[in-house]
C-alpha cells in the first residue's frame, strides 16, 4: 500500500542509480550484465513495491544526451540562433558548419542524433543547392529537422528523405524564434530516452513521465536556496558517468538569446568521468595548463594510466578544470560566463561520491589564479546527497 | 526592394537609425534595421540571409574610417554578395576634411554612394537614382 504523501524517486545514470523516499536515499552501481529494472527490483525492490506505480517519479540521464550538427548561412544568425536554441535544449553539438563552405569541412565519421538545417528569412529563398545535399549524402544521421525560409522547404523536402519541416528560427525582423525549435529537440531527447529498451521497461513501475535528469536538476534550480547557502550568481556542475553538465544563471551571460528559463544549460559530452575517460584524458592532455595542474595536485601524467580510486579523483579534478576553461574567455566553448561575478559553485552528480570539499576547492583556486588571474573564489558547495535532483522531482 | 541598415561600430545614435528606418519605409523599402553598435560581419550576414540589394550603413561618430578599411577584404569572403549596392552616409570622419577626399576615400574602401553630412531626404535620392541607373528600381 502507497504511504500517503510520499513519492518514490528515481534517477537512472550511466553508473549509478539513485532512489528517494521521505526518509531515506539509496544509490546502487548498476550491473550492466542485467535489464535496468531487474537490477533496480532486485537491489531496491522491497523499497519499489511499498509504493503505487502513481506515485513513482523516475527520471534518467543514461543516453548522455543527443549529438548535432548544425548547417546554417552565417554566423551572426542562423548559426548563431540555431547554437543558441540546441544548446538549451540539452544538445551537444558536433559542429557548425557555414554553408556556403560547406565543401571545404570534413565529414564527422560518428553518427550524428539530429542535423539542423537552417538560413534565411520567410522573404528570402533560393539559399541552398546541390552541395547541401551532395554532403548529407556522406553522413549518417538519424533525424534532420530545417528551422530556414519557408520558400526553401519544399525544395528541401523534395530533396532529403524524412526530413522534419518547422517553422523558421529566424523572424521577418532578424530575430530569434526559439519556440518550435527547442520543443522538437526536448522532445528528440525525451523520445531519446524513452526509447532505449531498458527504459521502456522502467514502465512497468510507474504511471508517470519518465524525465531526463538535466531537466529535473534544472528545474530545482529557482529552489536551491532551501536546501543549500548558495550565494548568486551561481554556477551548478553535475559531473557524473558519460557527460558534464553545467547549469548557470542568465545574469551570467551577456549573449544569451533565449527568453523562457531563468536558467540555461551546456553539456560537455566528451567530459564524462567513467564511460568516456578515454575522452576526458584526451581532453586534458590538450590543455596547456593540465601538467602544471597535475604538478600543484602533486602526480604525474602516469596518472592517466592508473586505474585506481586516485586516479579516478583526478580526473574528476581534471573535469573540474577543463570545464571551467570551456566556460571561461580561453575555453573558447559557446558561451563565456562571467565567472569572476560567480559566488557560488554547487557541483552535484557521480563527483560528490568521490571528491572531498577541499579536493574541490584546490582546483577551483587554481583555476580563478591560472586562467582569470584572479584571487576570487566562490564558495564551493557539494551536493553530497543528491538533494538538488530531489528538490527538482518534487518541484 | 530589401535594405539592411545599422550604425557600425561602437556608435550608439539611435534616433538617426530610427530616421533612416521610418524614411525608407515610407519611400516602399523593405527595411531590416540591425540598430546600433552593429558589427560589419553582421552587416554582411544579414544580407545573406535576406537577400537585400542594398547595405546602408551610418556612423554618426566617425568610427566608420577604422570600419570602412575592412570592407573589401571581408565582403571578398562572401560568396553571394558581389552585386550587393553599398552605401554610408553620416559623419564619417573625426575632425574635418573636403568632402571630395573623404567621398573618394570611401568609395576605394567599396562604397558605392558615400554621403558625407548630407541630409538624409538627398541621400536616399541619391540612393534611387542609382538603383534606377542600375535597372533596379
Amino acid at each position: 500500500m502507497s504511504q500517503e504523501n510520499q513519492k518514490l524517486l528515481i534517477d537512472v545514470g550511466s553508473t549509478y542509480f539513485k532512489i528517494s523516499t521521505l526518509d531515506s536515499i539509496e544509490q546502487h552501481f548498476r550491473d550492466f550484465n542485467k535489464d535496468i529494472l531487474d537490477d533496480l527490483m532486485n537491489k531496491c525492490g522491497d523499497t519499489v513495491s511499498r509504493f503505487q506505480k502513481d506515485d513513482i517519479y523516475i527520471c534518467s540521464s543514461a543516453n548522455g544526451g543527443l549529438s548535432a550538427l548544425i548547417i546554417g548561412v552565417t554566423n551572426s544568425f542562423s548559426l548563431k540562433y540555431a547554437t543558441n536554441i540546441a544548446f538549451n535544449s540539452g544538445i551537444n553539438i558536433i559542429d557548425t558548419i557555414l554553408y556556403q563552405n560547406i565543401e571545404d569541412y570534413s565529414v564527422p565519421s560518428d553518427i550524428i542524433d539530429v542535423v539542423i538545417i537552417v538560413g534565411g528569412v520567410n522573404s528570402h529563398g533560393g539559399l541552398f543547392s546541390g552541395a547541401l545535399y551532395s554532403y548529407l549524402s556522406q553522413l549518417n544521421y538519424s533525424n534532420i529537422v530545417f528551422v530556414g525560409s519557408e520558400q526553401d522547404a519544399p525544395a528541401i523536402s523534395k530533396e532529403i528523405e524524412k526530413v522534419v519541416v518547422l517553422p523558421n528560427i529566424i523572424d521577418d525582423r532578424l530575430h530569434i524564434v526559439e519556440q518550435h525549435l527547442k520543443e522538437y529537440l526536448t522532445n528528440l531527447y525525451q523520445q531519446d530516452i524513452e526509447g532505449k529498451e531498458d527504459i521502456k521497461h522502467l514502465y512497468s513501475i510507474t504511471a508517470n513521465q519518465i524525465f531526463s535528469t538535466p531537466y529535473i536538476v534544472n528545474r530545482a534550480l529557482p529552489y536551491i536556496s532551501q536546501k543549500f547557502p548558495v550565494a548568486d550568481p551561481f554556477i551548478l556542475l553535475d559531473i557524473g558517468g558519460a557527460t558534464t553538465d553545467i547549469h548557470y544563471s542568465k545574469d551570467l551571460v551577456e549573449d544569451n538569446l533565449t527568453t523562457e528559463n531563468e536558467y540555461d544549460r551546456l553539456v560537455f559530452k566528451r567530459l564524462g568521468v567513467y564511460k568516456s575517460r578515454q575522452s576526458l584524458i584526451l581532453a586534458a592532455q590538450g590543455n596547456e595548463f593540465v601538467y602544471e595542474l597535475l604538478t600543484h595536485l602533486k602526480v604525474t601524467e602516469k596518472i592517466f594510466i592508473d586505474q585506481n580510486e586516485k586516479a579516478t579523483r583526478i580526473l574528476m579534478q581534471l573535469a573540474i578544470f577543463l570545464v571551467l576553461c570551456k566556460t571561461s574567455h580561453y575555453g573558447q566553448a559557446y558561451v563565456n560566463l562571467k565567472l569572476l561575478s560567480v559566488n557560488s559553485i554547487v557541483f552535484t552528480g557521480g563527483i560528490t561520491k568521490v571528491l572531498a570539499i577541499e579536493d574541490i576547492e584546490t582546483i577551483i583556486a587554481f583555476f580563478y589564479r591560472k586562467i582569470l588571474s584572479s584571487g576570487h573564489r566562490p564558495v564551493a558547495i557539494l551536493d553530497s546527497n543528491y538533494d538538488i535532483w530531489t528538490l527538482g522531482a518534487k518541484v | 526592394m530589401k535594405v539592411i541598415t545599422g550604425v557600425v561600430g561602437n556608435d550608439i545614435h539611435v534616433v538617426a537609425n530610427r530616421l533612416i528606418d521610418l524614411s525608407l519605409r515610407a519611400r516602399g523599402y523593405e527595411v531590416f534595421n540591425l540598430g546600433v553598435n552593429t558589427h560589419l560581419e553582421e552587416f554582411f550576414d544579414a544580407a545573406v540571409e535576406t537577400g537585400a540589394e542594398v547595405l546602408m550603413i551610418s556612423s554618426l561618430n566617425g568610427e566608420a574610417e577604422g570600419w570602412g578599411r575592412e570592407v573589401k577584404l571581408l565582403k571578398s569572403r562572401y560568396r553571394t554578395l558581389d552585386d550587393l549596392l553599398m552605401m554610408i552616409g553620416g559623419n564619417l570622419v573625426v575632425g574635418s576634411g573636403r568632402t571630395e577626399d573623404i567621398v573618394a576615400r570611401y568609395k576605394n574602401y567599396g562604397f558605392d554612394i558615400v554621403c558625407h553630412q548630407v541630409d538624409l531626404n538627398t541621400g536616399l535620392d541619391m540612393l534611387a537614382e542609382l538603383l534606377q541607373e542600375r535597372g533596379l528600381q
